[in-house]
């Protein structure tokens, strides 16, 4: 579980978040929802300790993350996974090499029980016969997948998705989100993901956080977010015509 | 003023934490033995081509502006040598490789950074500052005067070349002159002033690609920055160095 209690965070004196309270659950597909520039990057990124909060307090189960010293931060992000929007695969390694990283540098195994590993994780995530390819060469969908396969190489308890489903096809998108949720709950992982995506909404979001102008306006899950009464949340999510069309409460009661 | 004061600050900061620990020692000597090939063999060509015809233009302009019966001709020779030694083998060599490996350590960082790339290192719990800068650091602290030891001989080979194939020095006058009053204590200072523009050119260009914010046009800043910065130091430091060393 993750908890974050009065987080704020500014830059150059612009606070981008303001004094957050939530918890995220572990098991779950927790979703930060919200515009762009609402602030759900720096939120996510805070939690993960890519930015350091202003204020406020950062726990993973039971230990404050964000004033932990630089190497006990290193031992927690060792249980940490996470997947960039541009999939952020290291260009310069093969699909192989990508995944087997983090292996390389925090376990001792055998080169044997790594590629059995790297190969496990491929599959999982429905990768095949490309393990000498270069992220140069992957299509948008395979990237994110090797980027999953990598986040999950050292069984994670905390997984991060920073907008997954950005510049994929519909279909590709809910092959991901399916993917992220089976992966949650297999591994009892907290997964935090970021998007602006509403069919992800729906699909995976058990738990949802909606958030504007780096206030938290509502929390809630997939089935009360059509009807909140929120006027800033169903202004997002009503916001293109398909969705007022298939998602409004008024058609669904038709 | 306060901004100089702060990128310094920055750039100690950034020091400080590539030469902690490493993680995992074996993975950062394999990233060693790749950057050796990547900034120090990949190196050879333009030292070894720019080496031989600076020799060869030495020797040449050295002869072309000492036409009198009272200098012997075996000076052209020691001229050669020493231009080479003193100066041109580690400072202008210096020189081409921040062009060359400056810009391409920081375009390459930066684009790392702009990619989330050294986000994901630190996500995974890898101190990406060592890992990316370290090996850089030490292949090119050990590369580099292995370039200059080259330049040294191919940009005396291309003098000799030239003056004998130009008749201005017989061979026999130019290798009197390479070996005449030869102060071995030069070939020492020549290194020990390699050592230090590695350093420069490594740090400097990683510091620059690290901390770019934006996307590929502030890359291309930070490449040109790490150049333009790298070269202002190395011509500080050579004054600096030849002052406290040749004194």
């Amino acid at each position: 579980m993750i908890r974050i209690t009065g987080l704020e965070k500014a830059f150059s004196g612009k606070v981008v978040l303001h004094d957050i309270n939530v918890s995220f659950e572990s098991g779950k597909t927790n979703l930060i929802i919200g515009k762009s520039g609402s602030g759900k990057t720096v939120l996510l990124k805070s939690i993960a300790g890519l930015h350091e909060p202003d204020k406020g307090e950062v726990w993973f189960g039971d230990i404050l993350f964000n004033k932990l010293d630089f190497n006990s931060k290193k031992e927690i992000r060792k249980e940490m996974g996470m997947l960039f929007q541009g999939s952020a695969l290291f260009d310069s390694l093969t699909v192989e090499q990508n995944v087997k990283f983090p292996l390389d540098m925090f376990t001792g195994q055998t080169p044997e029980e790594k590629i059995d590993r790297v190969n496990f994780c491929l599959n999982r995530v429905g990768i095949v016969n490309a393990n000498k390819l270069f992220p140069s060469e992957l299509s948008g969908g395979m990237k994110k997948r090797v980027a999953i396969a990598r986040a999950i190489a050292l069984n994670p308890r905390f997984l991060f998705c920073d907008e997954p489903n950005s510049g994929l096809d519909p279909i590709t998108a809910i092959m991901i989100d399916a993917l992220i949720r089976e992966l949650t709950e297999e591994y009892s992982m907290t997964t935090i993901i970021n998007t602006h995506d509403m069919n992800s909404v729906i699909e995976i979001g058990e738990n949802i956080v909606f958030i504007n102008d780096g206030y938290i306006c509502w929390e809630g899950n997939k089935d009360e977010v059509l009807r909140s009464g929120n006027e800033l949340l169903n202004e997002f999510i009503f916001a293109n015509s398909m969705a007022r069309h298939l998602l409004s409460p008024q058609k669904s009661e038709d | 003023m306060f901004r100089f004061l702060s990128q310094t600050g920055k750039y100690f900061l950034l020091l400080k934490k590539v030469f902690s620990r490493p993680e995992k020692p074996s993975v950062y000597f394999r990233q060693t033995l790749f950057e050796l090939h990547n900034l120090g063999f990949n190196s050879v060509g333009i030292i070894s081509i720019i080496s031989f015809f600076m020799g060869a233009v030495i020797v040449l302009q050295t002869a072309y502006n000492t036409e009198n019966p009272i200098y012997p001709t075996y000076l052209i020779g020691l001229t050669c040598r020493d231009m080479l030694l003193l100066e041109f083998s580690s400072t202008v060599s210096g020189l081409i490789l921040a062009g060359k490996v400056g810009s391409s350590i920081a375009s390459e960082i930066g684009t790392m950074r702009v990619t989330e790339q050294i986000d994901a290192l630190e996500m995974m719990g890898v101190n990406s500052a060592s890992y990316l800068i370290l090996p850089k650091i030490i292949a090119t602290l050990l590369f580099n005067p292995v370039l200059t030891l080259l330049s040294i001989v191919v940009g005396t080979l291309g003098g000799w070349l030239a003056g004998s194939t130009a008749g201005v020095i017989t061979s026999e006058d130019f290798i009197y002159g390479i070996q005449y009053a030869f102060i071995p204590y030069y070939v020492t200072y020549a290194i020990i002033k390699t050592l230090i523009f590695a350093f420069i050119i490594t740090s400097i260009s990683s510091f620059q690609g690290y901390f770019v914010e934006g996307g590929s046009l502030e890359v291309g800043r930070a490449s040109t920055r790490a150049v333009v910065f790298s070269s202002v130091l190395i011509l500080l430091f050579n004054v600096i160095l030849t002052q406290t060393m040749l004194s």
